[in-house]
């Protein structure tokens, strides 16, 4: 299998708009990277170059070490996945799927073996000989996606193949795609501006922001420790509160009538400075405040109760800030508007940055 | 609330019901437009068709006579053959200068969408006459095509133009193109395997529809061959009816029937595949 390489693309469209700046990714041999970031930053641009559909102002597509921006698409031995439904409307999906075997001029009986095992492979075994018109869109893509992978190509390449079909297909689709990835051990890179998707796919999720890479980690990585204001509220949902550092030395900050000591490694912020705070809901501790010992939390009331399925978001103002908290929707059933609840928490998880 | 509730579904019923038996009915006065627009067309027709049975022919009614001496006459083979000879030749080059360049239009230039939108119109703007005169100084050199009958397949290509163009820019614009020749390339065929293999048998439709329109200007031109002096088949017809009305009649009735037989010939040859035939039937 394949290690696919970009370094310092960089492509500029017209004047002015610079989609890609210098971006540098690797992807290890059968490895699924994302390509995670909002709409515009750049992440079909890069796909496209590494394609071969687009031509980089700057910088080297390697595949395996061997510059391909020279190459035109049709030589590159890729596999693309496209956004918009794809499929040559005049052929089955068997014959879609046999099309680069045709084009490669393989005999009849070898195209329609690979194409069948293919479709099969896809789950579309008795839906050989409809034609696209006659798919569901679901099933449009997958017959891409066995289209993409025919002709055993060294990259398998996907742009948001999933974005035009409904919630349900798409994460039973996403699964499937990583299935049929792991089955085949292909080298992948995975566009996609879904940061639930890019995180339950993906071996490598690397996020993007204005056409430059932000943080490239494991799914674990990017959520737990974003290394930047941007990924931290790009990728699943934060809290995001002010704080003051109290202590350098003891890793404190004070943040409203709280001093909480912050888990993370990388504390590197002068005493009194002022830095950005965040917390994920599910690290919030929501508490109603009843006879017991007052607890150690930070008073507040609660302003709102979204019941989500297993988990209840409610949001607090309290001494902090406005606080999201995920709490299980059990626990919820004693929390409304206007009731006084106290807030915390958990310090092991809180990840404070320079304030952007 | 409740009230509402319960009319509710009790509406649509007496609603549905006149509604139905109303759209059966065609209100006179469509069906009074639908007769009006017909008889523009029939009875042009149904005059040529009485014409060319009318007339006297020693003494008794005419028949078929007026048939029979169109078909006894050898030019009339000869120059019917002879404008469906050029009508296929217009059809094939139209198709070939055409179908790749409107592709790599839409594909590469789009931008020069509205300019080809222009110059398509030209050869409806620019009276046939004026064409000819222009275009004369420009052939002649050229005396080996000059003087053989397939000049005029070179100049029907202009006619055709906006026509075939229109038709063909509408085909490519009612398929997603760039993706389509995106994925193809992506599967390893060149651009000539892609024209070939996914836009053309998407084109199809396109293609056929424009190359009628085609036929039907190469087989009714007769201000250009007959400036040539070619004999092709409505040269062949003017002159005729410079001496019998009634002959001229018979052989155009005959002509509308031989145009639509090769118009439906054409037709049966460009559904061809199987696919082709089904995606068209379905869309
Ligand atoms: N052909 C083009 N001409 C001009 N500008 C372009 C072109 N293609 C992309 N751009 C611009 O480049 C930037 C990046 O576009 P790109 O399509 O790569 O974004 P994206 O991350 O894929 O967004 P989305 O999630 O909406 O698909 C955008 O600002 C876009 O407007
Ligand atoms: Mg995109």
């Amino acid at each position: 299998m394949a290690r696919l390489e970009l370094r310092g693309l960089r492509k500029q469209f017209g004047r002015g708009v610079v989609a890609l700046d210098r971006l540098d990714l690797e992807v290890g041999s059968g490895e699924l990277v994302s390509l995670l970031g909002p709409s515009g930053c750049g992440k079909t641009t890069a796909l496209r170059i590494v394609a071969g559909f687009e031509v980089p102002d700057e910088g080297e597509v390697l595949v395996d070490g061997v510059d391909v921006v020279g190459l035109p698409a049709s030589r590159r031995n890729m596999g693309m996945v496209f956004q918009s439904y794809s499929l040559f409307p005049n052929m089955t999906a068997e014959d879609n799927v046999a099309y680069p075997l045709r084009i490669r001029r393989q005999p009849k009986a070898e195209r329609q073996r690979r194409s069948g095992e293919l479709l099969a492979m896809v789950g579309l075994a008795t839906q050989a000989d409809r034609y696209p018109h006659q798919l569901s869109g679901g099933q449009q893509q997958r017959v891409a996606l066995a289209r993409a992978l025919a002709h055993e190509p060294a990259v398998l390449l996907l742009d948001e193949p999933l974005s035009a079909l409904d919630a349900k297909v798409r994460v039973t689709l996403r699964e499937e795609v990583r299935r049929v990835q792991l089955e085949l051990g292909i080298t992948t890179l995975y566009v996609t501006h879904d940061q639930e998707e890019a995180l339950a796919i993906s071996d490598r999720v690397a996020v993007m922001s204005e056409g430059r890479l932000e943080q490239v980690g494991t799914p674990a990585e990017v959520y737990a420790s974003p290394r930047s204001p941007f990924v931290a509220s790009f990728v699943g949902t934060v809290n995001r509160l002010e704080a003051t550092v109290a202590s350098r030395a003891e890793r404190t900050v004070r943040c409203g009538e709280l001093v909480l000591r912050v888990g993370a490694e990388d504390f590197e912020h002068p005493d009194g400075t002022t830095v950005a705070l965040y917390v994920r809901p599910e690290d919030v501790t929501v508490r109603p405040l009843t006879d017991g010992p007052a607890p150690a939390g930070a008073g507040g009331t609660v302003r709102g109760v979204t019941f989500l399925g297993s988990v209840t978001r409610v949001r607090v103002d309290c001494s902090l800030g406005s606080v999201v908290a995920d709490v299980s929707s059990e626990e919820a059933l004693h929390l409304a508007p206007g009731e006084a609840v106290s807030v915390e928490l958990d310090p092991r998880r809180l990840r404070t940055l320079a304030p952007a | 609330m409740a009230a509402l509730t319960a009319t509710a579904p009790a509406r649509p019923v007496p609603a549905r019901g006149p509604r139905r038996l109303a759209r059966r009915r065609l209100p006179i006065w469509h069906l009074l437009w639908l007769v009006v627009a017909a008889a523009y067309f029939v009875v042009p027709v149904v005059s040529l068709l009485e014409f060319s049975f009318g007339g006297r022919v020693g003494g008794h009614a005419a028949g078929f006579h007026w048939y029979l001496t169109v078909f006894n006459d050898p030019s009339f083979r000869s120059s019917f053959l002879l404008s469906v000879r050029i009508a296929i030749e217009t059809v094939v080059l139209s198709n070939l200068l055409l179908v790749p360049s409107v592709f790599w239009i839409h594909l590469r230039l789009p931008h020069l969408r509205p300019v080809m939108n222009f110059v398509s119109v030209l050869p409806f703007v620019v009276p046939p006459i004026v064409l000819i005169v222009g275009l004369i100084p420009f052939l002649s050199p050229f005396t080996f095509l000059y003087s053989r009958p397939e000049v005029l397949a070179f100049i029907y290509v202009v006619f055709a133009l906006p026509f075939l163009y229109r038709s063909l820019d509408a085909g490519l614009r009612a398929i997603d193109l760039r993706t389509l020749a995106e994925a193809s390339a992506n599967c390893g065929a060149s651009s000539a395997s892609t024209l070939l293999r996914v836009v053309l048998p998407n084109l199809r439709a396109a293609v056929i529809g424009g190359s009628f329109l085609t036929v039907a200007i190469a087989m009714g031109e007769f201000t250009i061959s007959s400036l040539l002096s070619f004999n092709t088949f409505p040269v062949y017809i003017f002159n005729i009816g410079e001496n019998t009305g009634n002959e001229a009649a018979a052989l155009s009735v005959i002509s509308l029937l031989l145009t639509w037989a090769f118009m439906v010939g054409l037709f049966i040859v460009g559904r061809g595949g199987r696919a082709g035939a089904q995606v068209a039937a379905t869309r």
